[in-house]
């Protein structure tokens, strides 16, 4: 897995690449951490680049959605599509959050 | 007919028959099928006595053949074989391989053997080939050649060993079609084959061999439909697995997914199958973690080329229970995304261990 942040409209777009399973997932995790401790509150995550996520990795968005909700900030997911979008849709995850097209999408979404 | 008793062979170390007994009756047609190595054609070439068996006993109409005042001369006039390479004489037109040995052994009259000759090239579709030389026919006409030629020995057995692996696929079917026949006209023949469907259908009875026994042995219809035992299933429905054994938290999860997508790749399965199976194993790995420190876990990977089945089966130790009802669970993620993987799921206490069978789902989107 790899990770690039950039910030854009006060917002951090975070884009990950390759895969999020239970080997990448603490990394993910502690990355994410250490944006929220950082003062950082809304969030854009774009999957465009990710190939293959797990159970591992849905864990480490949701406690990235709960670190977040106890900062009052929010998070919007963009391009969640092929085999990352059928996990999403098996466990019940593109209900749970909110989730646009693409960045720009997403940005607007943020408000 | 033919009778064998533990009958066994070795070369050297290797023990390629372990204990043969079986019976092959006047007019039946019997398919011996399994997989490479497991001495198919030695037992044929045992009886024969083109090997000569390490120990046992082979009785044709009560004869000893093993016994060495036994002529093995005589024996192949009564039991002919056709081999998978056609071993047919390249310096003889095609009617004189077939006149050859009916003169020399049997002192037929060269005009009666060219007449029986012509009869049986008919028979096999080549009367029109007499004339020429073995490297001028294709495979397909050399292997009918060459039955022709078993067949001017008049025997009253014909062993096939492995009559068609030599030949292009589009030719296997005139050599096949002119086996079937000889099986209508009642002639008792052992057929070492691969063709799966051949055996099923022209066969009396299948001995499935494996481990240098018949493992399993019965009608077409009972082996094929309804094998009793784990091997024969994995035979007969093409089953091709891979296993990995893991007794650590500290497993290695890529070095696993690697040798899981060379497996997927061999059996030509599309990219979301493979796809979905290394998500259905690393869930499943989730669950088994917490009990690896004490738990052996054995992953297999089982692919039925036939009904294209794609299993995974989970066999671990430790007690009993299913791993994926256990109420040390997280969350129900894993187990969610398991059972969207999958189309069936089942659980057993078996043999000491947890076995827990998964088929998985081939028309997700």
């Amino acid at each position: 897995m790899d990770l690039q942040t950039t910030i854009e409209n006060q917002a951090v777009v975070v884009t990950i690449s390759g895969r999020l399973d239970a080997v990448t997932a603490p990394a993910y995790e502690k990355s994410i951490r250490e944006l929220i401790d950082g003062g950082n509150n809304n969030f854009v995550v774009d999957f465009e680049q990710l190939d293959y996520i797990s159970s591992a990795g849905l864990r480490a968005l949701l406690l990235m959605a709960k670190l977040l909700k106890e900062k009052g900030g929010q998070v919007c997911f963009a391009s969640v599509k092929g085999n990352v979008r059928s996990v999403f849709d098996m466990s019940g995850f593109t209900g749970l959050f909110r989730t646009e097209n693409s960045v720009a999408e997403a940005l607007a979404a943020l408000g | 007919m033919i009778k064998i008793e533990h009958l066994s062979k070795r070369f050297g170390d290797l023990v390629v028959l372990k204990d043969i007994t079986t019976e092959i009756k006047t007019g039946e047609v019997v398919s011996i099928i399994g997989p490479s190595g497991t001495g198919k054609s030695t037992l044929l070439r045992c009886l024969n006595r083109l090997e000569v068996p390490s120990g046992g006993s082979i009785q044709i109409d009560g004869v000893d053949i093993l016994d060495r005042k036994t002529d093995a001369a005589k024996i192949r006039q009564k039991m002919n074989m056709v081999f998978q390479s056609f071993n047919l004489f390249a310096h003889l037109s095609v009617i004189e391989n077939l006149t050859l040995a009916p003169i020399k052994l049997k002192g037929i009259g060269e005009e009666a053997a060219r007449a029986k000759a012509l009869e049986l090239l008919r028979l096999v579709g080549l009367a029109e080939k007499a004339d020429s030389y073995p490297d001028e026919l294709s495979g397909g006409q050399q292997q009918r050649v060459a039955i022709a030629r078993c067949l001017a020995m008049e025997p009253e057995i014909i062993l096939f060993d492995e009559p068609t692996s030599a030949l292009d696929p589009t030719m296997v079917r005139e050599v096949l079609s002119v086996i079937r026949r000889l099986a209508k006209e009642g002639m008792t023949m052992a057929i070492v084959t691969h063709e799966m469907d051949f055996a099923r259908d022209v066969s009396n009875r299948v001995l499935y061999m494996d481990e240098g026994i018949i493992y399993e042995e019965g009608p077409p219809e009972q082996l094929f439909e309804n094998p009793e035992k784990e091997k024969t299933r994995a035979f007969i429905n093409r089953v091709r697995s891979y296993t990995c054994r893991i007794s650590s938290p500290d497993y290695d999860l890529y070095a696993m997914n690697a040798e899981i997508e060379a497996f997927c790749e061999k059996q030509i399965l599309p990219k979301k199958t493979r796809y979905n199976l290394l998500l259905l194993v690393e869930e499943l790995l989730q669950i088994y973690n917490p009990y690896l420190r004490t738990v052996v876990l054995e992953m297999t990977v089982a692919y039925s080329e036939k009904h294209e089945r794609l299993e995974l089966i989970c066999e671990s130790t430790g007690e009993a229970g299913n791993p994926l009802e256990s109420p040390g669970l997280t969350d129900d993620l894993g187990v969610m995304i398991i059972r969207n993987l999958t189309e069936n799921i089942d659980y057993q206490w078996l043999g000491g261990k947890n076995r827990l069978q998964l088929l998985m789902k081939t028309n997700l989107p």
